[in-house]
């Protein structure tokens, strides 16, 4: 029987994911594959209720993302009481959506791969955190991201209508306009912004690009995948986060697909495993060949290394210039985030700078019966799907939802395989094992049951390394 | 003393609510100098609600398996960990988000009490408790109430 390791964060108090290795007998990886609780009932819970509740209800699903869904439910409602928003509603949404993005990557590069890249792979795990970082680049540096990410935040906050959880989207557009004054106040977040998005950069090149290893890292061939691509593009196939169409690349950048929002179901499947609650969407048009790369598996990914791939480029031109340089040294890898960091910062300041943006027009009312919707947006983990429908007095009659992590179920099975196959050989665990996995792991920054706030937050790790009876032979802890 | 009380949960996920609930219910006691914000964000965003008060309560759900739900457990910032190399971008917890602030030099709250409520449930949606935790809110308030007040009084 085959042999079986564990990494298992089971002192997490609410227990979120576990990362399952299985060895074949000669001790070497056979399959490794995530599994996360399952949160239950959200299609029982919405039903039946009104469908403007949504974008209310369902930034509440996720405690990272709240904007993001807020924005995809938005656009969902639009569609399903056929009604445009007026063109300043469109921009206010982006506005907020923009701001949204470059904190969520602010938090992500200094907080999440910060820790692996500023502080370094190899630094001791009690290292390898936000002080860690701060350590490495200086009090000064730490101020700059706490207070760049809490104005990018006030954004938010007074568009959105209420701390969290913005409120603002309504069918037909937005709850209210942007004065005046606090037009001046996000042009000068914009400036600060795109000024504290070069200044990320910069600390990649310098800390990371100008190191060999950390090079080495990331281009060497234990965290490579060769799939399909998705993310949304503007008319000239550009990134876009809020708007426009679905774009699908082969491995080789080659356009595979392009389709509109509500085509979604004709190019997206979900296949089931036994194992998972979770189902794996794959392309319909290449087919589910299993966990495995190539262009004849139907496995693609989303998120900003997705969304730079199946693109032509940025919209905005010093992203598109990072954009040039970033694919020149690393081939696309993985300094992503900042680069689109740097074109969340750009578009939202030209979005503040929008004279349109102050124009009081700012919904159309709904006047048509209401069926059907769907509303597609790019989250900062990647393609976000929100579909609802109704019966003709808007009551929600089926929800489904493919959230970002659920679209790279797949792929992120497979990058722990990978990263678990060249650290295990027969049955020898490498000292780095741990790291090397997590950090597989990570680059996807999955949200797992992410609703859940129970304490303590934070995730511990555990590898329980089992024989061929399932018995515990050695554990590897990390709180 | 400046205080806040944050009560930290998801409203939709069950339980998992609790902590949100009972802040809301001391809320209504309108204490003075105290404070009541619910926040379902945690780590890194809860600096934005706590610089500039003397005194912070959070409280939160657990899980521990390990008492009856209900059962209220008083924690020190001490008793949880530190995120070392965490596993996604919302994994800071609180105590590294403080630490994090006095590093930067913000003012933080001398004293920081956290009260945690064992739960159930926090992976089924549902805008209620499930019924033991939700017959247990009302003592928990008191018990917190009372401490609030009694620390509060001048000695």
């Amino acid at each position: 029987m085959a042999k079986r390791i564990t990494i298992d964060p089971i002192t997490r108090l609410e227990g979120h994911g576990k990362i399952e290795i299985f060895l074949n007998n000669k001790g070497n990886v056979e399959k490794a594959f995530l599994q996360v609780p399952e949160l239950r009932g959200f299609e029982k819970f919405s039903e039946g209720r009104m469908a403007e509740e949504m974008p209310r209800i369902t930034p509440k699903i996720c405690g990272v993302c709240p904007t993001t869904h807020h924005m995809a439910s938005g656009k969902a409602l639009d569609d399903l009481f056929h009604v445009t928003p007026p063109s300043p509603a469109k921009k206010i949404r982006e506005l907020i959506n923009s701001a949204f993005m470059a904190e969520d990557h602010t938090l992500h590069f200094f907080f999440l791969g910060g820790p692996d890249f500023v502080v370094g792979p190899q630094a001791p795990a009690g290292e390898r955190n936000i002080l860690g970082v701060i350590q490495k680049v200086g009090l000064d540096a730490g101020k700059k991201v706490i207070d760049i990410r809490k104005r990018l935040r006030n954004i938010i906050t007074k568009q959105g209508g209420r701390v969290i959880h913005p409120v603002c989207n309504l069918p037909g557009g937005v709850s209210k306009g942007v004065t005046k004054e606090d037009r001046e106040e996000y042009i000068q977040t914009g400036k600060d912004a795109v000024e504290f998005s070069k200044f990320a950069l910069k600390a990649f090149e310098d800390i990371v690009l100008k190191n060999k290893e950390y090079v080495d890292v990331i281009v060497g061939d234990i965290y490579k995948h060769s799939t399909y691509y998705m993310g949304l593009v503007d008319e000239n196939n550009k990134v876009n986060f809020y708007d426009g169409d679905i774009r699908v690349v082969d491995p080789e950048g080659m356009e595979f697909a392009k389709f509109k929002s509500r085509e979604y179901l004709n190019h997206i499947a979900e296949h089931v495993e036994p194992w998972s609650y979770i189902k794996f969407p794959f392309l319909k048009g290449v087919g589910w060949k299993g966990f495995v790369d190539g262009k004849d598996s139907g496995v693609y990914r989303v998120a900003p290394l997705a969304r730079l791939n199946a693109s032509d480029g940025m919209a905005t031109p010093l992203a598109q210039v990072e954009y040039e340089k970033m694919y020149d040294i690393l081939g696309g890898k993985p300094a992503h985030r900042l680069v689109e960091l740097l074109y969340a910062a750009e578009r939202l300041l030209e979005l503040a700078q929008d004279e349109e943006i102050l124009d009081p027009n700012v919904r159309n009312i709904p006047t048509a019966v209401p069926d059907e919707g769907i509303g597609v947006v790019e989250a900062p983990r990647g393609t976000l799907y929100h579909h609802y429908k109704t019966d003709g007095n808007g009551v929600l009659t089926d929800v489904n939802l493919i959230v970002a992590t659920v679209n790279n179920a797949a792929s992120i099975c497979m990058s722990i395989e990978k990263a678990a196959k060249g650290l295990i050989k027969e049955g020898k665990v490498s000292e780095g094992l741990l790291n090397m996995v997590e950090m597989a792991f990570r680059a996807y920054d999955p949200c797992l049951a992410c609703a859940t706030h129970s304490l303590p937050g934070h995730m511990p790790l555990e590898v329980s390394i089992r024989d061929h009876e399932a018995n515990i032979i050695e554990t590897i802890r990390r709180q | 003393m400046k205080t806040l009380i944050l009560g930290v949960g998801n409203p939709i996920l069950t339980d998992d609510s609790v902590g949100i609930c009972v802040a809301n219910e001391i809320e209504k006691f309108s204490l003075p100098n105290v404070e009541v914000i619910e926040t379902s964000l945690a780590g890194i965003s809860l600096l934005d609600y706590v610089v500039e008060y003397e005194r912070l309560i959070i409280i939160d759900s657990i899980k521990t398996e390990k008492e009856i739900p209900g059962t209220l457990y008083k924690l020190k910032l001490e008793d949880i960990g530190t995120s070392s190399a965490t596993s996604y971008s919302h994994g800071m917890n609180i105590r590294t988000a403080i630490e994090l602030g006095r590093k930067l030099g913000y003012k933080i709250p001398e004293i920081i009490e956290i009260y945690a409520i064992e739960i159930e449930d926090n992976t089924t949606f549902g805008e209620e408790c499930t019924p033991a935790v939700k017959r247990k809110i009302p003592g928990i308030v008191d018990e917190i109430t009372k401490i609030i007040k009694s620390d509060s009084a001048p000695s």
